[in-house]
């Protein structure tokens, strides 16, 4: 693969971006040993402190750490009030779309976007319509995937408007820096994310159930501690002291939900929920499944409890809609994108798919609910005959697949064997959306792929994860 | 509270003494080892090692014949053995996880730091020699992680559950071990005072770490069945006692009580156990007879368990 024409933050020919001028020489600086002993260091940080994730095999779970890399990723004031901007854009429109299409559904009377791309989308959750979400916001929590072209522009490459997880990387990251490194602290300007649990509980607060009239109690409902972001579930818990809740912790009765305590029963009023719309009621969802919190919908549907993300909030980061999002934001905001889309070919249009297939080697090919890098096809690293298959996959069922170009993930060093090594990034800022408020704290997840030349940075698939900084001048 | 967030502090301090006793009694049976010309009591000792962990039956189940390096790894590191030190360390941790936030990060860190460093243990294959190194490092990392909820987790209802946990285990461990070996502390016509009861008095004193706290107890005087009886079973300032253990539910129990604001007595059971074994004197035990004595308290004990698992653990 040809990377000399991505973007290079760190370097601009033989010179060094202005952002990273004193990085970039404590780097070349650090002797090696340090470097080795650092590195033992913040995994040792990482594991005494319990981040980590569970992975699975037939006989047992073992737990991994995702790799930090010391090498911070920077953004100057400037670069990351564009994104701040885009974000809020988009974040609005994204609540506005979902509010319109789960009642009058003006976007798709205006023939913006097809109807079947809506009603045939397993995502859009029929019950929801007509129903009035509390402070019509349905994502208060969306984790934008950002990644960065050239130097002026960053473009948006996927909206997580579900669960996005991430944020508590996000936090530990600073802190284990902050520990290792206070002189980098102490000569340059940085923001701080700490703020992120508060605003969040902030947010939450501000979006009350109907019925709700006094100071509410709120939980986090996770799937438990098998669940790869468990860590973060109980981190935020914990920073926002608020109860950290299973299914089996909550019951409803009357339309009324509680949670067991040793004194009782208490009731609940706003859920953030970390876990999917299938499991959130086994009477409303999949009636086969134990898991999930038996009436909790109808609790939620008269105005006892809030749950956010509303259920059938994720129709809007599907990859198909994600096309019209330049749409969207025109559509309700009247403004242009701030943020720009990257170019995306949707092949249910049958003009598009040809495009696909004849030129699926410069393409990278993405189903269209797919997610963690997972049925992704990278038409230049695919043999001959894995293209075949490609292509009699998209022919078969053209409207669950997008394409897009080779991504240009712009690159930052890591530390690789003492050396610095150039390695393709992308920018996960964690947005917050509540009654009539918007937050982002000055900092986001910058995952890095660790194998020379990758583009896939999900830990899932080798990724690893680095501080990111927001220079405050 | 959680209901959930009750039970897993209880089960994380519970499965955290069961790994220390586990470490004690194999501490004792590593001594004997060491101790030349008790070939004869040798297999018996492992077997009542066995015998007091509960876990007999699934040892012969696996293992053919009582060996000290099976019945160590079996006690140990063995994942079939439903108590082995791994799988106590795990469980404890696996419900510690669950309640992270209820905990303090210290606390964290410290059953944190037990698991990794067992772990180093559990991924090589066991060698027989690293015993005494490995007894340390569990007793270690368990009383540093009990000092660390004592000096730092807030005294509210989580620490309460975190402290019965503990208590409930050993009141039950320590009333197995003198069952186990109640036939050496009954008066026999020839043998009392003899080298070998002398032995097996100090094994046991041993095997519940009070060995130094019974000399001090009770000075110089000949060690007999009754100090012992009265040591282990009445004593309320050996933390080892099963009154000691008893008063501390009692305590606990009392403060949860007070705390919710109940009215009612939710757990009269206690109260009829802690006086009952508060008016108690060695020569009622003897009448009552030593054996029948503990099945009847090892009875009562898992009855006032039951109600605090209906009451507080499965309330809704």
């Amino acid at each position: 693969m040809i990377l000399l024409d991505m973007f290079n933050e760190v370097m601009n020919g033989s010179l060094v971006r202005k952002p990273y001028n004193k990085v970039f020489d404590w780097a070349e600086a650090l002797p090696k040993n340090i470097i080795l002993q650092k590195q033992i260091q913040a995994e040792n940080l990482f594991k005494k402190i319990g981040v980590t994730f569970s992975v699975y095999n037939n006989y047992d779970v073992s737990e991994r750490l995702i790799p930090f890399d010391m090498f911070p990723r920077i953004l100057s004031v400037s670069e990351w009030s564009k994104i701040k901007k885009g974000i809020k854009q988009r974040s609005l429109a994204i609540n506005a779309f979902l509010t319109d299409i789960y009642h009058s559904a003006e976007i798709l009377k205006a023939k913006i976007i097809p109807e079947k791309l809506i009603y045939n989308n397993p995502a859009y959750d029929i019950k929801m319509v007509g129903f009035k979400v509390p402070k019509n916001v349905y994502s208060p929590i969306i984790g934008t995937d950002i990644i960065r072209t050239d130097n002026k522009d960053f473009k948006v490459l996927e909206d997580n408007c579900r669960t996005p997880s991430g944020v508590s990387y996000m936090i530990e990251n600073r802190e284990i820096m902050m520990r290792m490194f206070p002189e980098l602290f102490e000569n340059l300007k940085i923001e701080t994310v700490e703020g992120y649990p508060s605003h969040l509980l902030d947010i939450l607060r501000s979006l009350l159930p109907k019925n709700c009239k006094k100071e509410p109690n709120i939980v986090i409902l996770t799937p438990g501690p098998l669940n790869s972001a468990y860590y973060e579930h109980s981190f935020l818990a914990d920073m926002m002291g608020i109860e950290l809740v299973q299914g089996s912790d909550l019951f409803v009765d009357n339309n009324i939900a509680y949670i067991k305590t040793t004194e009782g029963p208490k009731r609940v009023d706003i859920i953030y929920r970390r876990v999917d719309d299938e499991y959130l009621d086994p009477l409303y969802y999949k009636s086969d499944s134990l898991l999930g919190i038996p009436g909790i919908m109808n609790a939620y549907k008269v105005g006892n409890v809030n749950i956010c993300s509303a259920p059938g909030a994720g129709i809007a980061d599907d990859k198909a809609i994600y096309t019209f999002m330049p749409e969207i934001i025109k559509f309700y905001l009247g403004e242009e994108p701030v943020l720009k889309n990257i170019k995306t070919w949707r092949c249910y249009n049958e003009i598009e798919k040809k495009y696909v297939i004849n030129n699926l080697k410069d393409l990278v090919v993405k189903e269209v609910h797919g997610s963690g890098g997972y049925g992704m096809l990278i038409g230049s690293d695919a043999s001959k005959k894995e293209l075949e298959n490609f292509k009699k996959k998209i022919e078969i069922d053209p409207e669950n697949f997008i394409a897009q170009p080779i991504l240009e993930l712009s690159t930052v060093p890591i530390f690789s064997k003492n050396k610095l090594s150039q390695r393709h990034v992308d920018l996960r800022p964690f947005s917050l959306i509540g009654n009539k408020k918007f937050k982002l704290v000055s900092g986001a997840l910058t995952r890095v792929a660790l194998k020379k030349n990758s583009l896939i940075v999900n830990s899932s698939q080798g990724g690893g994860v680095k501080d990111t900084w927001v220079l405050s001048e | 509270m959680l209901s959930r967030t009750a039970e897993n502090l209880y089960w994380t301090s519970r499965y955290l003494e069961r790994a220390d006793s586990i470490s004690r009694l194999l501490e004792v049976a590593y001594r004997i080892s060491l101790i030349p010309n008790t070939q004869e009591g040798y297999n018996n000792e492992w077997e009542s090692i066995l015998s007091t962990s509960g876990t007999k039956q699934e040892y012969t189940d696996l293992y053919k014949d009582i060996k000290k390096e099976k019945i160590e790894y079996f006690l140990l590191f063995d994942n079939n053995n439903f108590s082995s030190v791994k799988n106590c360390i795990s469980k404890a941790r696996d419900n510690i996880k669950m309640v992270r936030t209820a905990v303090t990060l210290e606390v964290w860190n410290a059953v944190n730091t037990l698991f990794y460093r067992y772990e180093e243990y559990v991924s090589k294959k066991y060698n027989s020699k690293e015993l005494p190194e490995i007894l340390d490092l569990i007793k270690r990392q368990v009383n540093l992680i009990k000092g660390t909820i004592i000096n730092t987790q807030l005294l509210n209802d989580g620490f309460d559950f975190l402290t019965l946990g503990n208590y409930f285990e050993r009141a039950d461990f320590t009333a197995r071990i003198i069952d186990v070996k109640y036939f050496i502390l009954l008066p026999s016509s020839s043998f009392v005072g003899t080298q070998v009861d002398n032995f097996q008095w100090s094994l046991m004193l041993r095997s519940v770490s009070s060995y130094r706290a019974f000399k001090w107890a009770y000075g110089n005087s000949e060690i007999d069945y009754i100090k012992i009886i009265d040591f282990l079973v009445l004593n309320s300032q050996c933390p080892r006692s099963l009154f000691f253990s008893v008063e501390k539910i009692y305590h606990h129990l009392g403060r949860l009580k007070k705390s919710y604001g109940e009215k009612t007595i939710s757990i009269p059971k206690i109260n009829t156990l802690y006086k009952k074994i508060k008016n108690t004197s060695v020569n009622d035990i003897l009448d009552e007879g030593l054996h029948d004595f503990l099945t009847n308290f090892i009875k009562d004990i898992s009855s006032v368990y039951h109600s605090v698992e209906k009451k507080y653990f499965m309330s809704n």
